[in-house]
């Protein structure tokens, strides 16, 4: 008998100190963000802006991400996490770095706060990555989805060492170029390396498991990794070479076309579904898809405004930025962690006595009536903001703003209800 | 599954473990086992008091494939408690989805 995937005792409390904080990020994310809502209409190059930016690509994303990988890698690769030590390890530097570095950005004081916050963040990411290294080097069986795993770590490392090179370089300028110059590189690192291929080789895995799809197209999500890592490194280094130029199209093509390969497959599963019915997490990922999509819409115009020199350039850049991080990222975030939290804490809570007593459903966990709520004011925040930034409406933003902390207090009460849940049973007859 | 035989003097018992096996849910399809067709035989030992279950996965990564064998043993064990229970994981045949039930399509939304 061939061994099934258990639960590690040790995963319960790592996984859920990664939601929580990231949780919490979410909501910290949505204050500062009423603070900094006249600016968001200005140049993105802003020290609040940048502490903003960074807690939502840190604090919210990856150690969002972190967590769901700690859970997530022993399925997607089918073998044990490597170390629990090191992931906490990783997890106390991580944070400790994260709270430095967020609040040197927000004073910008690009002194020792941020040196030291820029290098536990390193240290906390170099952990994980290696953490993820040698899980992935254990598995016997080679897949498409360790191999966007794999390159989506290899892409965060290089993007926090350009990172805290750039920090350093505020104080001891060294580096050879233009500080914007780097920082759209690190950016595309972050968001096109880290982020899109993490979240591409997870979600291939799961969202054919949760739609139960009989057909699944792997090819095309072999296109889909050599397209966006392709047009990563051509970007990378033609932008540092030459800026943003005529060829800058191309690059933007092949990105947008990797992306359409992976939508492809998404779609593939979703018409060969067998659960026909798409719960809220679904939908929330669904709408994920969309405003990725609206983001990669927005890429021609940016190298368009740029080449031509124009103001414009910095507005589409913003609304490129915040489809990214208070879109795509957060839609697909604020669905599934409804998708993997359950399932952690209803193991802990309930495998033991599954079978033998009527047990909630993991499904249970959570309230269905709140995350639809914050899935309708998550759209009404989406609708309201972009139209604020493309309108150039500073009421609508803040407005929206408001739907925004609505819908990370909401998101942070539901993940509670789920982290906080206790045991109910009921004892079933006998046959 | 084949485990009706009424020359067989355990069938009825065997078919009352089945019924059982139904309370056994797959935490996120939300259907029982039998009716997303996991379980192949039913094996009843009157001697050594053990019943056996054969049974797949729907995939060998299944990450709630522990908390399956789990329940199936949490279930007999509480039901069965004069029974030693004990789960034979088996790959061949692969599952598929026309092992799942007329019922277990139909709540599937099918």
């Amino acid at each position: 008998m061939k061994s099934v995937n258990r639960q590690h005792p040790l995963l319960f409390r790592l996984v859920i100190a990664h939601y929580l904080l990231a949780a919490v990020c979410f909501v910290a994310i949505a204050i500062m963000l009423q603070f900094v809502s006249e600016d968001l209409n200005g140049h993105y190059f802003q020290p609040k802006l940048l502490a903003i930016t960074h807690t939502a690509a840190l604090g919210w994303g990856s150690l969002m991400i972190f967590g769901a990988c700690y859970q997530l890698l022993p399925v997607v690769l089918e073998t044990e996490l490597y170390s629990y030590k090191i992931a906490w390890l990783s997890f106390g530097l991580f944070c400790t770095g994260l709270v430095l570095f967020v609040c040197a950005f927000w004073n910008f004081d690009p002194g020792l706060c941020m040196q030291a916050g820029s290098i536990l963040l390193l240290a906390g990411i170099l952990l994980f990555a290696w953490n993820t290294f040698i899980t992935s080097s254990r598995t016997e069986k080679h897949s498409i989805y360790q191999d966007f795993i794999t390159t989506a770590c290899i892409w965060l490392l290089a993007t926090a060492i350009l990172g805290t090179l750039m920090v350093f370089n505020f104080r001891f300028p060294f580096l050879p170029k233009d500080h914007l110059l780097f920082l759209k590189l690190h950016a595309h690192m972050g968001i096109g390396g880290w982020f899109l291929l993490l979240i591409i080789g997870v979600s291939s895995k799961l969202i054919p498991m949760f739609l139960v799809s009989t057909k699944q197209n792997t090819a095309c999500l072999s296109w889909s990794y050599y397209l966006i890592n392709a047009a990563l490194v051509s970007f990378l280094v033609d932008t540092y070479l030459y800026g943003v130029n005529m060829k800058t199209y191309i690059v933007a093509v092949a990105a947008i076309a990797g992306v359409i390969c992976w939508l492809i497959f998404i779609a593939q599963c979703v018409k060969s579904r067998m659960r026909k019915a798409f719960d809220m997490p679904v939908m929330h990922t669904f709408l994920s898809f969309f405003l990725l999509t609206l983001s990669l819409v927005a890429l021609p115009f940016i190298v368009f405004y740029q080449i031509k020199g124009d103001g414009l350039s910095v507005k589409s850049t913003n609304i490129y930025g915040t489809l990214v991080f208070m879109g795509w990222i957060s839609a697909i975030i604020l669905g599934q962690t409804f998708k993997t939290l359950p399932f952690i804490v209803w193991i802990k809570r309930y495998q033991h006595l599954a079978g033998k007593e009527t047990t909630p459903l993991p499904a249970d966990l959570f309230s269905k009536r709140l995350l639809s709520v914050q899935f309708y004011i998550f759209l009404v925040f989406n609708a309201g903001f972009y139209a604020g930034l493309f309108f150039h409406s500073d009421i609508l933003l803040k407005l929206s703003l408001l739907w925004f902390l609505l819908t990370a207090v909401i998101y942070l009460l539901n993940v509670l209800i789920v982290i906080l849940h206790k045991s109910k049973t009921k004892v079933y007859g006998n046959f | 599954m084949e485990i009706f035989d009424i020359t067989q003097s355990d069938s009825f018992f065997k078919l009352r473990v089945v019924e059982s096996l139904r309370l056994v849910i797959d935490p996120e399809l939300e259907i029982n086992i039998i009716d997303l067709g996991l379980v192949y035989n039913v094996d009843v030992n009157e001697e050594s008091k053990v019943i056996t279950i054969s049974m797949t996965l729907s995939s060998p990564a299944c990450p709630m494939g522990g908390t399956i064998v789990g329940s199936v043993e949490n279930c007999l064990t509480h039901h069965y408690p004069e029974y030693k229970t004990s789960v034979d994981l088996v790959w061949e045949p692969v599952w598929s989805f026309d092992r799942i039930s007329k019922e277990g399509k139909r709540l599937l939304g099918m």
